[in-house]
């Protein structure tokens, strides 16, 4: 495999220690000038109006969803717009305008004073209470943050993850006897992509690991990315197959049950869902990965996945590896009905 | 390999965005790769109005033949209260409707459709989606389709006749990992092969003079704002956050708006505002800017970004904008502002800080030198186009 870097994607590997003392101290950077605006805000240096009509400015075009859009920002935005102005603007350019328009408005004002106090009113009111709803949301945010379990670390475990190890051969020729498109994952450097390929699979890989070195150029289809949230994007019924390997063992409940209702959603009637992992057993051996430590679960016994796919609708079997190591799962999504 | 591409507008007086990008990469995959290139394109140059002011026909630019069409109506006055209907719920929208828009936004090209059916390319690579071109086009064509969105958040993204536009790509090519995940966010294609890709930057051309003395405001420190002085691009913000930000920061420091006037910018002494300029004045201005900022919220991959860089420039850019603040991010040479307050705390920490100024240079400059040279990016460009013809032959086998 070639080990050029083939995009900005994978920037952060472990052999850019300078880059990495670079980014911490831009980090701490980005402390000080978040940490400035806040002092600076609190001391109200500048005119609220003359802010307010600046961060209007800035969000006239911005987009709706980017990542920089907070809610606190937003309801700035809206305090600013909750008085409405009942004194309309009377300049106009037609001679005798202005006249004709101070007339009106004077003949007006007692009703738009009125309905205006009563939209601004309306206006308080809501702005108060999407306030409230920020408070909560923050807090609640804040509470999950703290509650929330980061997606499992890939298991790579040599001598179960290479085109030589027993279970690949079922694989590549399943996989090669129907048509279609297939997903390894997580890929690694693409070994099992490079393959199915060789064995003429539409296959690609993914693999939420940035510092895995990766071909240079785009023979194979990899990418980074992480593995629930990819599933999530695969259109329904697109693929062929699926094969897992070193993404079930340490995942917890949620997150297999999200992986593997994910999978089934993109399989094909009649595609093939392959689960590779290793047994509690090799889990719980002196030769485990380190996952195994920092995992909050440990892998299904064999037997498992066939309650656990079937709920899915697919029918599965399982091979187990001669040493009792490792197993592959095989199952097929069955057809519509 | 004989590639095609297909955008709505073509040629060297189309400055910056997707059109810019399809003309580069189609010259440089004749140049460096010796393939026979194609474009399928209009006689326009003004992506608003769709005028037809170049001649019909075929010609070679570059290498490259363009083949151009006249459209058969290309924005209309219709088109202003539909949009502005449709873009408070684009999602909303039903199918017609979004298809009727997409007619009045132009250009109407039914020729061009037809030449694209019938052409003899390999792989047609359409650029970017937004357009009734590609649109049309790829429902039309027969040969394995690359599209490349140039997307960003834009209410146009989330109405309907696009869904089969993203759903029926062969290939997918991004500029960034952010415009990625934004396609995705509403297009399930991930199965799609694809490639994030961006543009590559070309070599800078010395004029020989100092960007003081381009700008008429001699030996005075500068920040540059390169690309369309535009309502759009943010350059009516820049301008006024750069006023306010003299008005409390008193100095010599000036702005420099660099690009075609698309808005109006009130005089102030402070500000340059210097219309379209040469290759080369563009790259002397920024080579001795203390800072190039891109206001953009509205960026897909933005090349004035990375041409900074190249010049070991630092950056600052609109935190609104994911394409952008990645590129920062990614390479630690640039920081972003999400409101006047950060704009003023940001500029100031630069203004008074030249040794981190020198490290976001160097660090953007190292970024642009290991992904964006032309002739990685177009290798592996077209290892990507040559997998997408092997795959489609593979399927029709």
């Amino acid at each position: 495999m070639l080990t050029d870097d083939p995009g900005p994607s994978d920037m952060h590997g472990s052999d850019h220690d300078d880059h990495d003392a670079g980014r911490r101290y831009l980090d701490e950077v980005r402390r000080d000038i978040d940490d400035e605006v806040r002092r600076r805000r609190a001391s109200g240096d500048l005119p609220p109006d003359v802010e307010r009509e600046l961060d209007q400015l800035f969000l006239a075009h911005s987009p709706l969803g980017g990542r920089g859009a907070a809610l606190r920002d937003m309801l700035r935005l809206v305090d600013a717009s909750v008085f409405i102005d009942p004194v309309v603007p009377v300049e106009s350019r037609r001679p005798g305008g202005t006249t004709v328009k101070r007339g009106l408005r004077s003949l007006s004002l007692w009703y738009l004073r009125y309905v205006t106090h009563q939209v601004s009113e309306f206006a308080t009111a809501v702005s108060r209470a999407l306030h409230v709803l920020d408070a909560q949301v923050t807090d609640i945010r804040r509470k999950v943050d703290a509650l929330a379990v980061p997606p499992s670390a890939v298991v790579d475990v040599g001598w179960a993850h290479n085109p030589d190890a027993w279970w690949v051969e079922t694989v590549t020729s399943t996989l090669a006897s129907g048509g279609g498109r297939a997903l390894h994952a997580a890929c690694g450097d693409g070994w099992l992509v490079g393959a199915l390929v060789a064995r003429g699979v539409d296959a690609y890989g993914v693999d939420p690991r940035s510092q895995v070195p990766r071909p240079g150029l785009e023979v194979l289809d990899l990418r980074v990315e992480d593995v629930g949230p990819h599933l999530g994007a695969v259109a329904s019924g697109a693929l062929h197959g699926v094969v897992l390997s070193g993404v079930v063992e340490g995942s917890g409940f949620v997150e297999r049950r999200n992986l593997l209702q994910g999978a089934a959603r993109c399989l094909a009637p009649h595609g093939v869902l392959f689960v590779h992992s290793l047994t509690p057993a090799s889990w719980a051996a002196d030769d485990a990965p380190v996952e195994a430590d920092m995992a909050a679960t440990r892998p299904y016994r064999a037997r498992t996945w066939l309650r656990v796919l079937s709920d899915l609708g697919i029918d599965a079997t399982v091979s187990e590896g001669t040493d009792g190591r490792d197993y592959l799962v095989t199952g097929r999504l069955r057809g519509a009905p | 390999m004989k590639v095609a591409f297909v955008t709505p507008r073509y040629g060297v007086e189309v400055m910056g965005g997707a059109e810019s990008a399809a003309r580069q990469l189609a010259e440089h995959l004749v140049a460096e790769c010796g393939w026979q290139v194609e474009v399928f394109t209009t006689c326009a140059l003004d992506h608003i109005t769709w005028d037809d002011v170049l001649s019909p026909g075929d010609s070679v630019l570059n290498g490259v033949t363009v083949h151009r069409f006249a459209s058969a109506s290309g924005r209309v006055p219709e088109f202003y209260e539909l949009d502005g209907r449709l873009r408070m719920a684009p999602s909303e929208a039903t199918l017609e409707e979004s298809r009727r828009w997409l007619e009045l936004n132009g250009p109407v090209t039914p020729d061009l459709v037809a030449a694209v059916r019938d052409g003899d390319a390999e792989v047609i690579a359409f650029y970017p989606y937004l357009y009734y071109p590609t649109v049309m086009g790829m429902e039309a064509s027969t040969a394995p389709r690359v599209l490349h969105p140039a997307a960003h958040d834009e209410p146009a993204l989330y109405l309907k006749v696009f869904d089969a536009t993203f759903a029926d790509a062969d290939a997918i090519c991004y500029h960034t990992a952010a415009e990625r995940r934004l396609v995705q966010r509403r297009h399930r294609v991930a199965q799609v092969p694809q490639i994030e890709l961006g543009l590559g930057v070309s070599p800078v051309v010395e004029g020989g003079r100092s960007g003081g003395e381009i700008l008429g405001i001699g030996d005075r420190p500068y920040v540059v704002s390169v690309g369309r002085v535009d309502e759009h691009k943010g350059s009516s913000m820049l301008a006024a956050f750069f006023r306010t930000y003299k008005k409390r920061h008193p100095g010599p420091l000036a702005l420099a708006l660099v690009g075609p006037r698309a808005v109006s910018i009130p005089d102030d002494e402070d500000i340059v505002v210097t219309g379209a300029v040469s290759e080369a004045d563009k790259c002397d201005i920024v080579r001795d800017a203390m800072i190039s900022i891109s206001p953009s919220a509205l960026e897909s991959f933005s090349l004035v970004v990375l041409e900074a860089w190249e010049q070991s420039v630092p950056v600052v850019v609109n935190a609104m904008c994911d394409p952008t603040r990645e590129h920062c991010e990614r390479s630690g040479g640039g920081l972003w502002f999400g409101s006047y307050r950060e704009f003023e705390a940001v500029l100031e920490r630069l203004d008074a800080d030249a040794g981190l100024r020198a490290l976001l240079g160097a660090q953007g400059h190292a970024y642009v030198q290991r992904y964006y040279q032309w002739p990685q990016l177009i290798r592996r460009y077209a290892t990507f186009l040559t997998t997408v013809r092997r795959r489609y032959e593979s399927a029709c086998a």
